[in-house]
C-alpha cells in the first residue's frame, strides 16, 4: 500500500472546505485592517531560518541541494518575511502591514510519527514600536476570534525585556539556569540551584508573577525598579487598559523563552478548558530581528502573531461552527440522447453565468447516461437541487428535487 | 473538572494518602475489587485517572490531567513538557548501573567500549554513557532487566534500585548511581499559568501537606 510518510496527512474535500471557512474569515479581517498578503518560498537557506536564534536546527526538515547546500523547509514565516522585507522591500514606507497563510514544517526529535506539516495564518507589523502597534496586534487578534465565533479564550501576556531585566540580579553563572527553570515552570529545579536565600525568594517571586493584570503590576511596582523598567511597567499598564474588553487576560511575567528573540510583549492565545486548552496562536515583539537580516544591520522594529490553523479547526469543530458537508451542486444537466450533448454543455454554461455570483453556482453535467430514475436517485444522494433535462431538439425541462 | 493522574504501582498508596490529607479522596483505587480507571472523589471536586507510571506525564503534558504524581526517573527518561511543582519525598530509589558480581568491573568507566547494556530507561542510559564518553549498545527491555547479564545478552544493566534485594538475589552488584529519584508533583503548564480549577490552590495544598511526609521518610 502507498501511504503518506509518517507525520504527513491528506486533507480531503470536507477538511479543505472547513479549513477554507477559517482562512477566508481570517484573511478578510487581516485585509480590513490594511494588511497585504505576502508569499515567501517554502524552502529557505538553513542560515536564514536559524538567524533569529529561536529555531533549533534539529526541528527543521533539511533538504540537500547540489547548488545551494543545506536548505530547510520553513518551520515558521517570520524569518522569511524579515529577510524579504529588509532586502526586497527596502524602499517601502513604514509601517508595513503584511499577512500570510501558509504551510510550515517541523519535526520533533523523539516523536517520529508526530505531525510534520502544519498551517499557519498570521500577520507581521514592521516599522512601528510602542503601545499603538502592540495594541493593534492584540485587538486584531481579538477581532479575528470574534469573526470566527470563538467567544471563550485566554491571552497570556508577558514582557520578555522586562522579565530579562528582572533576572539581572542573578550571578551570570546561574542566570541561564534560573531563566530556564522559570521558562519551564520548574520549581523543583529552581530550588536545587546554588542560590542565596534572598535570590531563591526572588526567583520564586518571578516564577509566580502572574495573574490578574493590575495585581501583577502592583507586585512589580514594589520592586526596586530602574527608569527603563518603570517605563516598561507603565507601558504594560496602558496596554492592559486598552485591552480591557478581552474575555480573559492573564499578565504573566514568568512567560519567557530560553532564547533572546522577543524584545517586548510576548503572548499566547489559549482556547477554553472545554475545548481542550489548545494554543490557538502566539506572537510577540522582535525589534532586533530585522537588523540581523538587514545588509547594514539597520534596526527596524517588528511585532506579529500567527494562528495555528489546525488547533483553531479542532476548537471550531467542537463548537459546531464549521460546515458539516461539502457544498451541494445546484444543478444537474442531463443530455437525454447523444444528439443533446452539445446543447447540454451549452445550457450548463448558461446556468453558471446566469446568477449574480457565477462563482457560487455549481452546475454538473450528467456523465452516467443511466435511466431517468437512476439519475434522480443519485442526484438526491448528492443533494442536487434541480435537474435540467435536455432533449434531442434542444428543449429543456426543469425538475426540482425537493 | 480538576483531574489528577495517579501512577499504578509503588507510588500509588503514598500518592492517595497525600491527596486524602488535602481532602481529595481517591482511596477507592486501592480497593482490591476496583476495576474502574476513572473515579470522582466523594466531594465531586476532582476526578482521578489511574494510569501506568510512564503515562502520568503524558496525560499531564496533553492537559487531560492538570495534576500528576510520578517518579523523577520517569521525568528524566521522557523529558515531558510539564511544570515540576514539588519534590514529594516518598518513593525514594536510585537509577544505577549494575553488573554480575563475578564480573571484573567495579565502575561503569571500566566497562569495555561497545559493550551491551540492557535497560528500560533507554534515554537515561544513553545520556549517562554519553557523559562518561563510553560508546555502548543499549538493548531496550520492558521488564526483568536483570536477565540481560544473567543470560549473557548484555554486560551490564541500567535500572531502578530501591532496596537492592532484587539485584542481590540475581547475583548482580551496583556500580555507579546515575541519580536519586523521588516522587514529584507535576502540573499542566497552560492550566497552571491560567490557574484553571484553582490549580494554584490545590498545588500549594499538596506541596504543603507533603512536607511532613518528606521529613518522616528521610
Amino acid at each position: 500500500m502507498y501511504q503518506p510518510p509518517a507525520g504527513a496527512r491528506d486533507l480531503l474535500p470536507l477538511d479543505v472546505a472547513q479549513k477554507c471557512w477559517i482562512e477566508q474569515r481570517l484573511q478578510q479581517v487581516f485585509q480590513q485592517w490594511g494588511y497585504h498578503r505576502i508569499i515567501t518560498p517554502t524552502l529557505e537557506r538553513l542560515d536564514t531560518l536559524l538567524a533569529g536564534g529561536a529555531v533549533e536546527p534539529q526541528t527543521v526538515i533539511q533538504v540537500w541541494d547540489a547548488e545551494e547546500g543545506v536548505l530547510g523547509l520553513r518551520p515558521e514565516l517570520t524569518a522569511s518575511i524579515a529577510r524579504a522585507a529588509v532586502t526586497r522591500m527596502e524602499g517601502a514606507t513604514h509601517p508595513q502591514r503584511l499577512y500570510y497563510n501558509a504551510n510550515i514544517f517541523r519535526q520533533q526529535p523523539g516523536h517520529a510519527s508526530s505531525q510534520h506539516e502544519f498551517y499557519q495564518a498570521g500577520v507581521e507589523l514592521l516599522g512601528s514600536s510602542g503601545l499603538l502597534a502592540d495594541a493593534e496586534i492584540l485587538l486584531l487578534l481579538a477581532n479575528c476570534l470574534t469573526e470566527l465565533g470563538v467567544q471563550q479564550w485566554h491571552v497570556i501576556l508577558g514582557e520578555a525585556d522586562l522579565t530579562r531585566s528582572l533576572l539581572r540580579p542573578f550571578p551570570e553563572k546561574v542566570r541561564g539556569a534560573v531563566r530556564q527553570a522559570i521558562a519551564q515552570l520548574d520549581r523543583v529545579g529552581l530550588s536545587h540551584l546554588p542560590l542565596s536565600p534572598e535570590l531563591k525568594d526572588h526567583a520564586l517571586f518571578l516564577l509566580d508573577l502572574r495573574g490578574e493584570p493590575t495585581q501583577v503590576l502592583q507586585k512589580v511596582a514594589q520592586l526596586p525598579l530602574e527608569p527603563p523598567q518603570h517605563e516598561a511597567v507603565s507601558n504594560l499598564k496602558s496596554l492592559v487598559e486598552v485591552l480591557s474588553n478581552l474575555p480573559s487576560l492573564i499578565l504573566d511575567l514568568s512567560l519567557i523563552q530560553t532564547f533572546d528573540y522577543y524584545t517586548g510583549i510576548v503572548f499566547e492565545l489559549i482556547s477554553d478548558a472545554d475545548s481542550g486548552q489548545r494554543v490557538l496562536g502566539q506572537g510577540g515583539r522582535y525589534d532586533q530581528l530585522l537588523g540581523l537580516y538587514h545588509p547594514q544591520n539597520k534596526m527596524i522594529p517588528g511585532i506579529g502573531f500567527s494562528f495555528n490553523v489546525e488547533h483553531l479547526h479542532q476548537v471550531l469543530l467542537t463548537l459546531g461552527k464549521l460546515p458539516k458537508q461539502t457544498p451541494a451542486p445546484h444543478w444537474l444537466v442531463v443530455a437525454e440522447t447523444e444528439a443533446a450533448i452539445a446543447t447540454a454543455f451549452d445550457h450548463a454554461h448558461q446556468l453558471r453565468q446566469q446568477t449574480a455570483q457565477p462563482s457560487l453556482t455549481r452546475v454538473e453535467v450528467d456523465l452516467s447516461q443511466k435511466s431517468p430514475d437512476d439519475i434522480r436517485t443519485t442526484a438526491r444522494q448528492q443533494r442536487i437541487g434541480q435537474i435540467a433535462w435536455v432533449n434531442a431538439h434542444g428543449s429543456v425541462t426543469i425538475e426540482s428535487l425537493g | 473538572m480538576l483531574t489528577v493522574a495517579l501512577p499504578k504501582g509503588a507510588l500509588l498508596k503514598d500518592s492517595i494518602r497525600l491527596l486524602q490529607s488535602v481532602g481529595l479522596d481517591f482511596s477507592a483505587f486501592l480497593d482490591a475489587s476496583n476495576r474502574q480507571l476513572q473515579i470522582q472523589d466523594p466531594s465531586a471536586t476532582a476526578q482521578g485517572l489511574l494510569v501506568r507510571a510512564q503515562d502520568v506525564p503524558v496525560y499531564v503534558e496533553y492537559g487531560q490531567a492538570q495534576i500528576g504524581m510520578v517518579g523523577f526517573d520517569v521525568l528524566q527518561e521522557k523529558k515531558p513538557q510539564v511544570a515540576q511543582i514539588a519534590d514529594l519525598g516518598f518513593g525514594q530509589c536510585r537509577m544505577s548501573v549494575a553488573v554480575p558480581s563475578q564480573s571484573p568491573y567495579r565502575s561503569a568507566m571500566e566497562l569495555p567500549p561497545n559493550c551491551r547494556v540492557a535497560s528500560k530507561f533507554v534515554h537515561c542510559a544513553h545520556d549517562f554513557f554519553g557523559q562518561i564518553d563510553l560508546p555502548v549498545e543499549i538493548i531496550p527491555l520492558y521488564g526483568s532487566v536483570e536477565l540481560g547479564p544473567i543470560t549473557g545478552m548484555s554486560e551490564a544493566i541500567v535500572d531502578l534500585v530501591s532496596t537492592g534485594r532484587t539485584l542481590k538475589e540475581n547475583g548482580l552488584i551496583e556500580l555507579d548511581c546515575l541519580y536519586e529519584s523521588t516522587a514529584r508533583l507535576i502540573a499542566h503548564p497552560l492550566s497552571y499559568r491560567l490557574n484553571q480549577y484553582r490549580l494554584q490552590y490545590w498545588l500549594d495544598e499538596i506541596s504543603k501537606a507533603s512536607q511532613p511526609l518528606t521529613a518522616s521518610s528521610s
